[in-house]
């Protein structure tokens, strides 16, 4: 008996040493391809094109950064996504809540409709070209508003507002309707002020979003000087791939457009600013999941 | 009758400032997502610029008659097809692994600093991984190559070349994005199991993987449940910024899909009618696949989505 569980107790130390080390394992796999694009940056193109490169910088050196602060182009681009990402968000979070908090109102005449209007949009989604083709005819093109308009709400973050809203307590609302406050006073000094949780949430999500994307650029925005961050790097990584595939021999590397370096380097500048605000706003991601997934 | 018409007014004026706030949003739904339903229409016609979407002429079934009997279609709807079901058999159950692993941790610390490191790919632009991913496995330049070859011996593999190993790579990828975010509902259903169960199988003997087996699986279940109908719903819709960036030319027999070709068919060789009715075709299957997989969760018993 006293050997049988000391055995066990050997056993469950063992499988729980192996889980720990196995999800170590897993975490070191998910955070290797950002560790080597970082030393990549910082290695000498000769060490990186002999593929010499795989832990730590070789040749260390900062030159494709210099490359990149010189020539500017990526720095116009990064400012031109930071328009877009915090214009976009506010414009989201403004109509997100104009939506989502009448039709939390359960007393709204009209509610089943409206909201029935609303999810058939999702079901039935219109592809590319239509939508390509509107945004053309309302002379949107080559503006930020051809990004903005067409997104300018997520109807699953509405839904995960709305949800929010309908949890808070009624008799918040109703007395401050009795002491004749209008809806929008009730919205903005009541509801908003309890649903922080849920704005930080939403208004993270809709950001990345914004930050991340590449085809609706690429779809609507032909200027080069307004071009976003993501799109310069779509390009980039485009040259090299398929100069890459024209000639498929060996050392085709040599005559590629963009050296990896610099690539590399345009990739850790553009993913810098998610690296240093993702460890303090993690939380507010996961809360913001965990209520998307009751359901209203 | 007359009392309920004035008190339908009553409650109109009532909430007249809260149909104010909708006025937008409605703009929105209308202009943005009902005008190019519209738009749908020049499927059935030959689209040209001049002439607008009101003015060009009505073919009927033309473009959907050459769409069936093109090879191309055929071609970008069994690659759809194929990426998402090695999406969903080799992805699917990498959450739910990780879940229960995650969740065996007793040391809250230990379990936090993994979810984090688990979760960040999520956040990562698809360009920037695209462009992570094509630079790893580099024949020539790539880490992963440099390893099979100085420490295995074997010839460089074209990942991103080779109509054979693309696949791998393009599923490998969406595994590495989305497989930890993928962890959060499936922790919160773990969490919310009644620790007493444990607790009593524990007293009658059971070892942590029947423990596992018998309690843990079980009170995730409606949440394997939803989420994989919701997963089926997507059969058609790849995603286009993951294929995008990873496609190339020389594998387009296996990575083109349908949102890439309507990209490149359509967009930029301007046959805008012929890859709205592929678009078009796509939107209907797609539909009927979401109402289908919503019955399907009630059969189930569960509730369904709407």
């Amino acid at each position: 008996m006293i050997i049988r569980r000391n055995n066990r107790s050997v056993w469950s130390r063992a499988g729980s040493t192996a889980n720990y080390t196995v999800l170590a394992l897993f975490s070191l796999i998910a955070l290797y391809p950002l560790w080597y694009v970082i030393v990549s940056s910082f290695s000498s193109s000769r060490a990186i094109t002999a593929g010499e490169v795989s832990l730590w910088p070789v040749e260390f050196n900062i030159q494709a950064y210099l490359r990149l602060f010189d020539d500017g182009q990526l720095f116009v681009a990064m400012g031109n996504t930071i328009v877009v990402t915090l214009v976009g968000t506010l414009l989201n979070m403004v109509l997100t809540t104009l939506a989502a908090y009448p039709l939390s109102r359960k007393r709204l005449k009209g509610r089943n409709l409206l909201l029935m209007f609303i999810i058939f949009t999702m079901l039935f989604t219109t592809g590319v070209i239509p939508n390509f083709i509107l945004v053309k005819s309302l002379g949107l093109m080559d503006t930020y508003w051809s990004l903005w308009f067409p997104a300018l709400i997520s109807t699953y973050n509405m839904f995960v507002m709305k949800t929010f809203m309908e949890g808070l307590p009624e008799e918040i609302e109703e007395s401050a309707a009795i002491d004749g406050a209008g809806d929008w006073r009730i919205l903005v000094q009541i509801i908003l002020p309890l649903c922080k949780p849920i704005m930080a949430a939403l208004s993270l999500f809709y950001a990345v979003s914004w930050w991340n994307s590449y085809f609706n650029v690429l779809l609507y925005i032909t200027k080069s000087t307004q071009q976003t961050l993501t799109l310069k790097l779509y390009q980039m990584i485009l040259q090299v791939n398929q100069s890459l595939l024209n000639n498929g021999s060996e050392g085709v590397d040599q005559v590629m457009l963009t050296p990896e370096g610099i690539k590399a380097a345009a990739i850790v500048i553009a993913v810098t600013p998610i690296l240093i605000v993702y460890p303090f706003l993690q939380k507010h991601f996961v809360k913001g999941v965990l209520i998307g997934s009751v359901k209203g | 009758m007359n009392d309920k018409r004035s008190t339908l007014r009553n409650r109109f004026i009532r909430d007249r400032h809260l149909y104010l706030m909708l006025l937008p949003v409605i703009l929105f739904y209308l202009v943005f997502k009902y005008a190019p339903m519209i738009g749908e229409m020049i499927a059935f016609k030959d689209y040209r610029l001049g002439d607008g979407i009101f003015g060009s002429k009505w073919v009927g079934f033309k473009h959907f008659e050459s769409l069936f009997g093109s090879i191309d279609f055929w071609r970008v709807l069994r690659n759809t097809l194929v990426l998402n079901v090695y999406s969903l058999v080799f992805g699917f159950p990498v959450p739910i692994i990780l879940a229960l692993l995650l969740n065996e941790v007793r040391k809250e610390w230990y379990k936090r600093t993994v979810q984090n490191l688990l979760y960040l790919p999520h956040f990562i632009s698809w360009v920037v991984l695209g462009g992570i991913f094509i630079a790893i496995l580099s024949p020539s330049t790539g880490v992963v190559n440099a390893v099979l070859e100085n420490v295995f011996g074997i010839e460089p593999i074209y990942f991103m070349a080779d109509s054979r190993w693309w696949p791998v790579a393009y599923t490998l990828s969406g595994i590495w994005r989305e497989a930890g975010w993928g962890t959060i509902l499936y922790l919160a259903a773990m969490a919310s199991i009644d620790p007493q169960l444990y607790e009593a199988a524990k007293i009658d003997g059971a070892s942590k993987l029947r423990q596992i087996w018998h309690i843990t699986l079980p009170g995730i279940r409606s949440t394997v449940a939803i989420l994989l109908v919701l997963r089926m719903g997507n059969m058609l819709d790849v995603g286009l910024e993951q294929t995008l960036i990873l496609q190339n030319q020389s594998v387009l027999d296996v990575a083109d899909v349908i949102s890439t070709y309507v990209y490149r068919v359509g967009l930029q060789n301007m046959n805008y009618s012929y890859t709205t009715a592929l678009g078009l075709f796509q939107s209907l299957v797609s539909l009927i696949l979401v109402v289908g997989v919503n019955r399907l969760t009630r059969v189930f018993g569960e509730r369904g989505l709407w």
